[in-house]
């Protein structure tokens, strides 16, 4: 009995040692800096630049401070329409090709399956510019492109206008994505047996019911998966609306979303001054949003979804 | 009237050729079982017959119709496969109905063929179940039920007894002897298995490297193999093979005894040493060594009390024996 016990306790050491490293590597670069983000957003400097405790006072300056607060809940509902255009074009878009590209004895498959994957791999700033210049009404493409089959009158500055820049920014975004939930959910296509797919065969279930009453069942729970990812990324993005837009994400803010106006804040931009304790303020809110995300995720949609086994 | 008709169905994938020629009549109401080694090509064929593969030549008739355009869900036939190919987010009512509800059937048909299925099946307590929640055997059964709902002209069964654990396929496999009455359908089962296919067959076709070997029922087959391949395939232990002079003086290449058709008796024309016994009980199998042939069977029926490094005298008892010629093929009994 105590013998067990003794082995027991040895095997637990074990344990121990070997998550260590993975334990002091997370720590150091995740845990900390988190920790310290957090605790800086209950900071702030005064006047002659003394720092004081302030509670949860920042937080209250960003929500209801009319100076600010515009410019967050801008930013806020921006990230939203972002993620919801993200979700209704993006991620159907990658069903929708990885359903086209499951056919079986498609030729030219492996060719297709690169080229849509292959803008996921190119530098958010050659997809920010490459954009940028070709839909520059002055030097690019589009107009001329669109003049050549007789639709000039459909050009319009859409990323300059306030009304249309948000939409064409989360659409070149969606260009750029629409491998990884369409590589997801294709590798979750290839997962479902060939005689399950045969047996609907039989069952007279084919074409696109067999899609609908089949295939889309069986692969919810790697679309669930994608959602919480798109959610994640969208709420983290930053990195294309800074190279196609700038860190003002204009026009007038049209396409600020957190990360830009986390940006401008933290770092400071052209006559605004870099503000940490503001700045973390609002990273603390992104890490909320995020975490309630994907907590909603985990604890109200996952738990209901099953798993199969085939 | 056929039921189904395979007339020179061939088939190639790329440059290999896996079904070479394959002509076949199956009766109303048969039980037919395809047996052959595996790799031999009965998958092929039973996919080719459900309208899952295309023949590459040749011609797949179902009752009076030529089917080689007809998609599988239109032939009148349903298949139980040898994963069982549930739907995993079905429930056990849902995948059975899920074809009669693709058809258009109206509700209250569907749920009485469902009942009926289930009755038939033991599966009315398990409807509300998921494949997840339900055994081996049981997942079998609702893979029966899903074909049975739908009331085929003929049923395609590859091999459905091979994931079950062995008490459960002799239960099994008697259970689908009993639906096959029952049900009156013509039904076209495969498995490598020779005693199956000897259990449950009103024919058997034998299988082999795309061909078919021969066709009969079990007893033809069993007393009149007309070749080397279906003489050692059918049969269990092995029917023994002797060449050399034995073979010549009955003016043959070969020369094939069961085990079951030798004697150990004191005035046998052959002598052999016994290298290992088994004793199943009801029988002894005694596996004797015989210079230049071989290792030998014979099967005793009862306890048999020899030893191993024994010297015995085998008899072959002279009616049941086979000769064959130098192709391998079947020649007239000796009179
Ligand atoms: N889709 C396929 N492509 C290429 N070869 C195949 C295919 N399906 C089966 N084969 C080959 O055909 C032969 C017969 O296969 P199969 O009919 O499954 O044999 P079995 O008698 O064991 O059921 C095998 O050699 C197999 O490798
Ligand atoms: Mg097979």
């Amino acid at each position: 009995m105590s013998d067990i016990q003794v082995a027991r306790r040895q095997r637990r050491w074990h344990i121990a040692v070997f998550l260590l490293p993975a334990l002091i590597v997370y720590t150091a670069i995740m845990i900390v800096p988190l920790a310290q983000t957090l605790n800086l957003s209950l900071f702030h400097n005064d006047a002659q630049n003394a720092v004081h405790f302030v509670g949860i006072e920042n937080f209250r300056t960003l929500f209801v401070e009319p100076r600010w607060a515009a410019q967050f809940w801008n930013a806020l509902r921006n990230n939203f329409v972002f993620f919801l255009i993200h979700m209704v074009v993006q991620n159907p878009i990658g069903i929708a090709l990885a359903a086209l590209l499951s056919i079986p004895r498609l030729p030219g498959r492996a060719f297709y399956r690169t080229a849509f994957f292959v803008p996921t791999m190119l530098s958010f700033v050659i997809v920010g510019f490459a954009w940028k210049l070709i839909l520059s009404p002055i030097w690019g493409v589009t107009p001329s492109i669109l003049g050549a089959v007789h639709l000039k009158w459909l050009f319009a500055p859409w990323l300059g206008k306030e009304s249309s820049a948000l939409i064409t920014v989360a659409l070149i975004s969606v260009w750029q994505f629409v491998g990884i939930p369409m590589m997801l959910i294709y590798a979750a296509l290839l997962g479902i047996p060939d005689e399950v797919i045969e047996a609907a065969e039989m069952d007279g279930v084919v074409g696109p019911s067999q899609f609908w009453k089949i295939k889309l069942p069986l692969i919810l729970p790697t679309i669930g998966i994608v959602s919480v990812l798109t959610f994640v990324g969208n709420f983290n993005a930053f990195d294309l609306i800074y190279s196609a837009q700038g860190a003002l994400a204009g026009p007038n803010f049209s396409t600020d979303i957190l990360g830009t106006f986390l940006y401008r804040t933290f770092f400071g931009f052209q006559l605004q001054l870099g503000d940490h304790y503001m700045g973390a303020t609002i990273a603390t809110v992104m890490f909320f949003i995020i975490l309630a995300g994907v907590c909603a995720y985990l604890f109200l949609i996952q738990k209901r979804m099953r798993r199969y086994q085939f | 009237m056929a039921s189904l008709a395979l007339e020179k169905v061939t088939k190639s994938f790329g440059k290999t050729d896996v079904i070479k020629g394959v002509d076949l009549d199956v009766r109303e109401g048969e039980f037919i079982v395809f047996v052959g080694p595996s790799g031999c090509g009965k998958s092929t064929l039973l996919r080719i017959i459900a309208g899952l593969e295309d023949q590459t030549s040749g011609h797949v008739r179902i009752g009076d119709q030529v089917v080689d355009a007809v998609p599988p869900a239109k032939r009148g036939i349903a298949m139980v496969f040898q994963s069982y190919a549930l739907y995993p987010h079905l429930n056990v009512r849902g995948n059975m109905g899920l074809a009669l509800k693709q058809e258009g059937i109206p509700k209250a048909e569907i749920e009485a063929r469902i009942k009926k299925a289930a009755d038939i099946l033991a599966l009315d307590a398990l409807l509300d179940r998921r494949p997840s929640e339900l055994s081996g055997g049981q997942r079998q059964r609702v893979a029966i039920g899903r074909a049975i709902v739908r009331q085929p002209k003929l049923f395609l069964f590859d091999e459905p007894l091979s994931n079950l654990d062995a008490a459960l396929r002799v239960n099994t496999r008697i259970e689908i002897a009993k639906l096959h009455r029952l049900l009156g359908a013509t039904l076209v089962y495969v498995t490598h298995d020779q005693t199956e296919a000897m259990t449950l067959a009103d024919r058997i076709v034998v299988l082999n490297g795309g061909r078919i070997e021969q066709v009969g029922s079990p007893m033809e087959l069993y007393k009149n193999p007309a070749n080397l391949f279906v003489a050692g395939f059918i049969g269990s232990p092995k029917m023994n093979f002797i060449g050399g002079a034995i073979a010549a003086e009955h003016g043959a290449q070969t020369l094939g005894i069961r085990p079951e058709n030798l004697e150990i008796a004191a005035d046998g024309p052959w002598s052999a040493m016994v290298s290992h016994v088994e004793h199943l009980g009801s029988d002894t199998y005694v596996y004797v060594e015989m210079a230049e042939h071989g290792l030998i069977a014979a099967r005793i029926v009862g306890e048999a009390l020899h030893q191993p490094g024994e010297m015995v005298r085998l008899k072959p008892v002279p009616e049941f024996l086979h000769l064959f010629d130098e192709n391998g093929l079947a020649l007239p009994r000796p009179a």
